[in-house]
């Protein structure tokens, strides 16, 4: 359609506009902020290059410690959760799959249900499942005579690692069941065929042709999901509060407090800026992996 | 033959159940525990409580001090909408003409969406946020709205599905001398709705049960959202009231579990719709 190249222009600029304010801006900003000695509450002091960086990455400081804390606990959480929510999704949309069609809706909605609450109503739900005192998943253990004292599933480790895990699956697992199911019903039904006609029962035909062919779901879903994990925040910070002592503080509560309670801006921008690079780098890993595939 | 494949989906019907059983027992707890007595909900071993009554509820509403919950949940119905139909407006116009217009600079454009979209939030979250202190934005809704107007992913999709849709429609109506603006009110919104009703939930989402940004940009009371203002209750002196704070759960879920059930036949379309590129 030939309409002038000023109509055309205007219908994207209210979106320029916002993206330039609320991406843009603060983009360039934080590249130049993380290039300064910043304090959050006085403001820029003085250019000091790529030494924020250096600081939070090699030598001896405290922003160092804080920050490979933080990286620690996190990849830890990463390692956690990950096979499950990549893994355990996929056993849920199969087994979605195989339901007979008057009830699979309603498995798969329950299932995804919990996808919508925020994490703010997951921690303080766990918190109250979990709970070592008064919580009720000790009141029950006890009184079956599983456990003879209470188990601190918030307050010690490992415990903490499998509470967080678990909210967290309960959390997000349905979402990727549903990019799962999604992907294993574009599969072409003649492939089904063809097997059964081969005689394959379903192990083989799951071995041989559902799972090949749902293989560059599996690699986006694997590094959305790192990538997530990668994103902790509200799980630590509202169930176990990073503790006990540290113990599960992950990196973007060690950037929040560095900047909040450290007043440091520049070295928090800092962080969050390798913490950016780290999380584009296994994005572009996995456009790199399923190139690969599709040149197979 | 017959009945080994009858037993299979019994057994897996089975399994399937307790799973969902497992799915649904936070739930469950929730709603039960914000019926009992104090004493009950700390020391039960039954999910049911031995007394019901309501006074988890009267208490969460009653003590607006700390917890003025039909102020947060006016905020959180504010922030919502207008950030919701804000993000939905901008996208569709720019996706449109992107898609079918001759806007200049459209490569320059296209490029700037996609690091947009591989660049993390996290990078620009704390300087954004530091933008908002300095301007003295810090405790008013536009930090909660605004920010959504900036979301790539919605003019992506809407993108992707015109450039698969045909345009004859279009081209008829543009050459009977219809509008740009007529031709995207009457031909384009009713073709993209399922696009526009699925993302617009996922805007939503995001919106409701934002916690990192939000508790960033606000920190007084009655200027926060449900979803934060129920992080203030758990992570405060709240802190041995089970019946109490899943009273204020189940307020937080409710709206969000209904929109669920509601855009679910929705949601579950989107996902076949869209799928991944």
């Amino acid at each position: 359609m030939k309409v002038k190249k000023s109509t055309a222009f205007a219908f994207v600029v209210p979106f320029l506009v916002f993206f330039a304010a609320f991406w843009v801006i603060p983009f360039v900003y934080g590249l130049y902020i993380s290039l300064h000695k910043y304090s959050f509450a006085v403001g820029r002091q003085e250019f000091v290059g790529l030494k924020n960086y250096a600081r939070i990455l090699v030598g001896d400081s405290i922003h160092k410690e804080a920050f490979y804390l933080g990286m620690g606990n996190t990849i830890k959480f990463v390692i956690c959760t990950v096979p499950v929510l990549v893994l355990g999704s996929l056993a849920l949309a199969l087994i979605v799959n195989e339901l007979p069609e008057s009830v699979k809706r309603y498995y798969r909605a329950i299932y995804f249900a919990s996808y919508s609450v925020s994490v703010t109503a997951v921690a303080s739900t766990f918190v109250w499942l979990m709970k070592g005192t008064g919580g009720y998943l000790n009141n029950l253990m006890i009184k079956l005579g599983l456990i003879s004292a209470p188990i601190y599933w918030l307050e010690k480790e490992p415990f903490v690692w499998i509470t967080l895990t678990v909210a967290t699956i309960w959390w997000t697992v349905g979402y990727n069941m549903m990019l799962y199911i999604s992907a294993l019903n574009e599969i072409d039904e003649q492939m089904y065929e063809a097997a059964r006609v081969d005689g394959g029962g379903y192990w083989k035909t799951l071995i041989y042709i559902t799972l090949p062919n749902i293989k560059s779901t599996f690699y986006f879903i694997l590094m959305t999901t790192v990538i997530a994990s990668f994103n902790v925040y509200g799980q630590t910070r509202l169930i176990t509060q990073g503790g006990p002592g540290e113990a599960t503080k992950s990196v973007i509560m060690v950037i929040n407090s560095t900047i909040l309670t450290n007043n440091n801006l520049g070295i928090g921008t800092a962080m969050a800026i390798v913490m950016g690079a780290v999380i584009l780098m296994c994005t572009l890993g996995q456009n790199w992996l399923t190139r690969e595939r599709e040149n197979l | 033959m017959m009945s080994k494949k009858r037993l299979s989906t019994i057994v897996l019907v089975f399994v399937a159940s307790v799973i969902a059983y497992l799915f649904l027992l936070p739930f469950i707890f929730m709603v039960f525990t914000s019926f009992k007595e104090l004493e009950d909900s700390l020391t039960a071993t039954s999910l049911f409580p031995k007394r019901w009554t309501l006074q988890n509820y009267v208490e969460l509403f009653q003590n607006t001090s700390s917890s003025p919950v039909t102020r947060w949940l006016g905020n959180t119905i504010l922030v919502t909408v207008t950030g919701t139909a804000l993000r939905l407006t901008v996208s569709t116009t720019a996706a449109y003409a992107l898609s079918r217009l001759d806007v200049p600079g459209k490569k320059l454009i296209v490029g700037g969406l996609v690091w947009g979209m591989a660049i993390p939030e996290i990078v620009t979250l704390f300087p954004l946020f530091y933008i908002f202190k300095q301007i003295g934005m810090i405790n008013t809704y536009w930090p909660l709205i605004l920010p959504s107007g900036s979301g790539v992913m919605v003019i992506y999709y809407i993108y992707t599905f015109l450039q698969d849709f045909p345009m004859e429609l279009e081209e008829a109506a543009y050459l009977d001398g219809a509008s740009i603006m007529k031709i995207l009110r009457y031909i384009v919104l009713p073709s993209i709705r399922p696009v526009l009703v699925t993302q617009g939930f996922i805007t939503f989402l995001g919106l409701y049960n934002n916690f990192l940004w939000s508790s960033l940009v606000v920190n007084q009371t009655k200027m926060q959202t449900v979803t934060l203002g129920l992080a203030t209750l758990t992570l405060g002196e709240n802190d041995n009231r089970p019946g109490l704070m899943m009273a204020a759960t189940a307020v937080a879920v409710l709206p969000v579990l209904l929109v669920f059930l509601f855009a679910n036949k929705y949601i579950v379309r989107g996902f076949t719709r869209s799928g991944i590129k």
